[in-house]
C-alpha cells in the first residue's frame, strides 16, 4: 500500500480541505500518515522513516516556508514526488510548480487529487497534465 | 428533480407553498411582530429605520502600522467599526515570536493578521483612532487568546483615560473556531475555556455594560459543515453551558446573564431562503429557550442580537470576482434575515488575505444596499412568505430535535470532548463536496461554466513581509524596558489567580499593563491548565 505523508505548513488552523483530501486518499486505500501542523523537520523524518512514497502539503503560509521544506526533501528524502494544495496564490503556484510540485487550489476535484497520488506514487509519471488544480473550497475563522 | 429538491440542509421543498403550509402554531409569533418576543420578526421594533445594520468586516495583517492603515481605511469607508485580526501562529496559539514552532514559520508570521507582543502594540495600531467612540472586537476569537486581546484593548482605553463603562463592543471567544473548525496545535481544554469565558462575562457585567463579553460563532461550525438545524442547535446548547455554568457561581441570575450572552454570530451561505428562515427561527428559539429553560418573563432578556459573516466556503477560487456576486446574494439574505451586523467575505478569500479593493467592495455592497434598494424601509419583509414560514417552521424543529441529541450527549462540551460534534460535521462536509464532485450541486467555474483562467483575474494579496523580523525586535525592546519586576510579580499573581476560583481578568488586565507578552500569559495558561487532546485524530 502507497504511503502518503500529510502535513499542514502552516499553524494556521483550516482544517476543512485537508481532512477531505486525507478521507478521500484514505478511501482509495492509501495510507494517510497524517501529521497535522508540523514543521519542516518533522515532514522530512516523517518521509524517511515512514518510507512514504508521496507527499502532501497542505500550504496556510508563505511560499517560503514551503520551500525550505521541498530543499529540505531534496536533500534527505530524493525523488519522493510533493503535491500541494490549500490557500495557494496563482503566483505562489506557479512558483511550486517550477519546483516539481502538483497544485491543487481551492475548488479541484477529490477524484483529480486521487488520480495525482496514484499516478506520483507508481514510478515515473506521465507529463503533469495542465488539468484544473486542487482542495475543496476554504472556509475562514 | 423538480420533484425531489432540497434545502442546503437536507428539508424537502416543493414548487409552491400556500396557506395551508403555514403552521397554525406560528401564528401568534408573527403578529407579535418586530421587537416583541418571540422576535421572528426581529430583534427590534423600527428595525434599519431606527437601527441600519453595522457594517463590520475582518481585518488584519502584518505589523501592527499595516493594521492600523488597513483599520483607518475600512472607517474611511464607511465602515460601522472594527475588527482587528491578529496573526494566527501566535495569537492563536499563544506563542511569543521566539517560540520555536513560530521561528520554523516565521515567513509566515503577520500573514494573516497583525503580529501583537503586548499592549504596546495595540497602542500603536489604535493610534489616532478614537475608541471610545467606536464598537470595536479587538480580537480574540480563539478562546485562550480573548482575555489578553480585550485586556490590552481595555489597558489602551485606561491609559486614555477613557472609563470602560463608555466602550462598546464585543468579545467572541468561540468554541467552534477554537474547538470544532480552526482546531490549533496547542490549546487549552474546553473546561478551562468555559471558565475564561465566563470569566470575562462576569468582569463586563461589573465593569462594561455595553460590552458583549462573548460571542458564540455558530458560523464556524458551518464552515466545517454542521447544518442549519445543527448550526442552531449547536449555539443555542454553547449557551446553556454558559448560563448554567454562570448561574452556578450564584453572583447573576440568569435574567441578568442573558443579554450577555445573546449576542452571537451566524454563518449565511448561498441557500438564500434557508438561511433568511435560520435568522429568524434563532431569534424565536433563544426567546423560547430562556422562557421555559429558565423562566425568564422579560422580553428584552430574550433578544438575540445576530452579527452574520457571509461563507468564505461558498466563494471560489475560480472566476474570483464571481464572487462580489455570491457576496452580495449572501448579504441580502442576511439582510432580509434581519441582522444587527454583518460582515461580507471578501471576493479574494479563497486565495489570499484581502486586498485593500476587495475589502473596499464588501463595504461597497452593503452600502448598496442600505442606500439604493430600498430593502432597509421594512422590517422583515419577507414575514408572512408561506414558503419562508413554512421553512422557519420547519427548521426550528429540526434544530430542537438537534439541541436534544446534544443534550443526549451530555451537553455541547460533552459533545466536543468526545468528537461526537466533529464526526458530524465531517460526515456533512464530505457529503458536501461529494454533491460538488458528483454536479448534483452545480457552483458556476467549479463544475459548470468553467473557463481558461490564463492570465488570472487577481493574483493575490502578498502583505507585508517583514513582520516577523519587526516582531522579533519589539519583542526585545519590550523585555528590556520594561519593569521586570512588576512584569514577573504580574504572572505569579495571574498564576495564582487561575489556580483558584477568582476572576483572571483583573490579573490579565494587570499583567498586560506591566507589558507581559502574549507568549508568557500563553505559559501561565498552559503551566495550569496544560493541553486539549482532540478527539479526532484526523
Amino acid at each position: 500500500m502507497s504511503r502518503i505523508i500529510i502535513a499542514k505548513t502552516g499553524l494556521d488552523g483550516h482544517w476543512r480541505g485537508t481532512l477531505l483530501v486525507s478521507r478521500a486518499l484514505r478511501d482509495a486505500g492509501f495510507e494517510v500518515i497524517m501529521l497535522g501542523m508540523a514543521r519542516g523537520e518533522d515532514i522530512v523524518s516523517a518521509t524517511v522513516d515512514e518510507d512514504a512514497d508521496l507527499v502532501g502539503l497542505n500550504v496556510g503560509g508563505r511560499v517560503e516556508v514551503v520551500e525550505r521544506i521541498l530543499d529540505d526533501l531534496t536533500v534527505a528524502a530524493p525523488g519522493v514526488p510533493v503535491f500541494a494544495g490549500g490557500v495557494v496564490p496563482p503566483w505562489v503556484r506557479r512558483r511550486l510548480e517550477a519546483r516539481g510540485v502538483e497544485v491543487f487550489p481551492p475548488g479541484s476535484k477529490l477524484e483529480e487529487i486521487v488520480a495525482a497520488a496514484r499516478r506520483l506514487t507508481r514510478g515515473p509519471s506521465p507529463p503533469a497534465s495542465a488539468g484544473p488544480a486542487a482542495t475543496p473550497p476554504t472556509e475562514d475563522g | 428533480m423538480t420533484d425531489d429538491r432540497l434545502t442546503a440542509s437536507g428539508i424537502p421543498i416543493k414548487g409552491c407553498y400556500g396557506p395551508d403550509d403555514v403552521p397554525k402554531s406560528v401564528h401568534g409569533a408573527l403578529e407579535a411582530g418586530p421587537g416583541r418576543a418571540p422576535f421572528v420578526r426581529g430583534a427590534y421594533e423600527g428595525m434599519y429605520r431606527t437601527k441600519p445594520w453595522r457594517i463590520f468586516q475582518l481585518s488584519g495583517f502584518g505589523n501592527p502600522a499595516d493594521e492600523r492603515e488597513r483599520l483607518l481605511f475600512l472607517l474611511r469607508q464607511g465602515e460601522g467599526g472594527i475588527i482587528m485580526e491578529h496573526d494566527r501562529n501566535t495569537a492563536d496559539h499563544l506563542y511569543d515570536v521566539d517560540h520555536p514552532e513560530v521561528v520554523a514559520r516565521r515567513e509566515d508570521v503577520g500573514l494573516t493578521g497583525a503580529v501583537i507582543i503586548g499592549v504596546r502594540d495595540y497602542e500603536t495600531i489604535l493610534e489616532g483612532i478614537p475608541i471610545e467612540e467606536i464598537y470595536t472586537h479587538p480580537g480574540g476569537a480563539v478562546v485562550q487568546h480573548a482575555p489578553f486581546a480585550l485586556a490590552c484593548y481595555w489597558t489602551v482605553a485606561k491609559r486614555r483615560g477613557i472609563d470602560l463603562r463608555q466602550l462598546a463592543g464585543t468579545g467572541q471567544s468561540d468554541f467552534f473556531l477554537t474547538y470544532v473548525g480552526c482546531i490549533t496545535k496547542q490549546q487549552i481544554p474546553p473546561r478551562a475555556g468555559l471558565r475564561l469565558n465566563n470569566d470575562i462575562t462576569e468582569f463586563c457585567l461589573e465593569n462594561l455594560p455595553r460590552w458583549v463579553p462573548v460571542s458564540i460563532a455558530g458560523y464556524n461550525g458551518a464552515d466545517s459543515g454542521l447544518s442549519a438545524p445543527d448550526e442552531l442547535a449547536t449555539v443555542f446548547a454553547t449557551a446553556v453551558e454558559y448560563l448554567d455554568a454562570l448561574a452556578d457561581r450564584g453572583r447573576y441570575r440568569p435574567e441578568e446573564l442573558s443579554h450577555k450572552v445573546g449576542g452571537v454570530n451566524f454563518r449565511v451561505g448561498m441557500d438564500f431562503f434557508e438561511d433568511i428562515a435560520k435568522l429568524r427561527a434563532a431569534r424565536k428559539m433563544w426567546s423560547d429557550l430562556l422562557e421555559q429553560r429558565y423562566g425568564i418573563g422579560d422580553e428584552k432578556a430574550r433578544q438575540l442580537r445576530i452579527h452574520v459573516v457571509t461563507a468564505g466556503s461558498a466563494l471560489t477560487y475560480q472566476q474570483p470576482l464571481n464572487n462580489i456576486a455570491r457576496g452580495t446574494i449572501m448579504a441580502l439574505a442576511s439582510v432580509l434575515g434581519g441582522v444587527q451586523s454583518l460582515g461580507v467575505a471578501c471576493y479574494d478569500e479563497a486565495l489570499s488575505i484581502p486586498s485593500e479593493h476587495a475589502h473596499q467592495m464588501s463595504v461597497r455592497i452593503q452600502q448598496i444596499l442600505q442606500h439604493e434598494t430600498g430593502i432597509d424601509a421594512v422590517a422583515d419583509p419577507l414575514g408572512g412568505s408561506y414558503y419562508l414560514e413554512a421553512l422557519t417552521s420547519e427548521l426550528e424543529a429540526r434544530a430542537w430535535e438537534s439541541f436534544a441529541e446534544i443534550e443526549g450527549q451530555g451537553g455541547f462540551i460533552e459533545a466536543l470532548d468526545s468528537g461526537w460534534l466533529h464526526r458530524r460535521a465531517a460526515r456533512r462536509q464530505s457529503e458536501q463536496w461529494d454533491e460538488v464532485e458528483n454536479d448534483d450541486r452545480l457552483i458556476v467555474g467549479v463544475n459548470c461554466h468553467q473557463i481558461d483562467e490564463t492570465p488570472f483575474e487577481i493574483d493575490g494579496f502578498q502583505g507585508t513581509t517583514d513582520a516577523w523580523d519587526q516582531a522579533m525586535g519589539r519583542l526585545a525592546e519590550v523585555r528590556s524596558s520594561r519593569d521586570g519586576v512588576a512584569a514577573r510579580r504580574a504572572l505569579h499573581e495571574l498564576e495564582r489567580v487561575c489556580r483558584s476560583d477568582g476572576n483572571v481578568m483583573g490579573p490579565v488586565m494587570q499583567a498586560v499593563d506591566a507589558d507581559v507578552t502574549l507568549g508568557e500569559i500563553g505559559g501561565v495558561f498552559r503551566e495550569v491548565w496544560g493541553d486539549w487532546e482532540p478527539p479526532i485524530r484526523p
